[in-house]
């Protein structure tokens, strides 16, 4: 239908998962760590996805179906992120990953 | 250059575009206004594949409800919700750690197979019975890890904990 060359996509979400990677690597704010974090993920899914477009036959449909399972994965990342979120805001005051020193208080 | 080439073009520079400027700008609020821009982004690179059940679940979970969990979880954690984060420097060892990845996921580029087929479509139906066929234990398995996943949350945010 489309002459679209998998090269490009690849290409695409291995920037996506660089700036995922510096994402995690730099920031101290927990939420934005989630966020880099979802960068990163975002672009494994998309993997699956065109790899799953361009796959002969219909063998593809396992790699949409592997990506509708790992965006739900991503969602209850993120919801549990967000209790983390707030379980850490509310002992420390603070989001700054780098503040959550002890496992216990 | 055909027109889905300057789509698919035009949608990559986008995502690359808007993924670096959350993760650089200094207002949080301004990171989820950018990241939901990503994300409404990546759902049109999955209907440009043909995958339209998928770009519809990117916009119901991503851009709709994890931006809005992402707001909320800004909106519980601060005061003043446009106050700026500190600056965090860029520090040369994880740009050049992001380069490397960067670099050697792309010099695999060219030992990919050169893909004869053009882009498959399938209707949302044939998706539906692979993932409740072949598929079905991947979809337990998430129900599984959804049901944890909310025990946990609520465990982590319950009142009265010391």
């Amino acid at each position: 239908m489309t002459d679209l060359s998998i090269t490009g996509f690849v290409a695409l979400s291995a920037a996506l998962f660089g700036i995922g990677l510096f994402g995690i690597l730099t920031r101290r704010n927990f939420i934005l760590l989630l966020i880099s974090i979802e960068v990163a993920m975002n672009a494994a899914i998309l993997n699956f996805v065109y790899f799953a477009a361009f796959a002969p036959g219909t063998s593809g449909l396992n790699g949409q179906s592997i990506a509708v399972v790992l965006v739900g994965f991503a969602a209850t990342e993120v919801a549990v992120g967000l209790a983390i979120v707030l379980a850490l805001n509310r002992l420390k005051g603070t989001i700054n990953v780098a503040r959550a020193t002890d496992l216990k208080l | 250059m055909s027109l889905e080439e300057l789509a698919f073009l035009a949608l990559a520079i986008i995502a690359v575009a808007t993924a670096a400027l959350a993760l650089l700008v200094r207002e949080l609020v301004h990171t989820i206004l950018w990241i939901a821009i990503f994300f409404v982004d990546l759902s049109a690179i999955y209907f440009l594949l043909d995958a339209p059940f998928l770009g519809v679940l990117q916009l119901g979970v991503y851009a709709g409800a994890v931006t809005i969990l992402l707001l909320f979880g800004v909106m519980t954690t601060r005061k003043r919700i446009f106050s700026r984060e500190a600056a965090t420097g860029l520090g040369p060892i994880p740009v050049a750690l992001a380069l490397v990845t960067f670099i050697f996921l792309v010099s695999a580029l060219g030992e990919l197979p050169q893909s004869e087929t053009s882009i498959q479509s399938y209707p949302p139906q044939a998706l539906s019975v692979n993932l409740f066929g072949p598929n079905g234990p991947w979809l337990l398995l998430l129900g599984l890890i959804m049901l944890a996943g909310v025990a946990g949350a609520i465990y982590l945010v319950r009142e009265g904990r010391e």
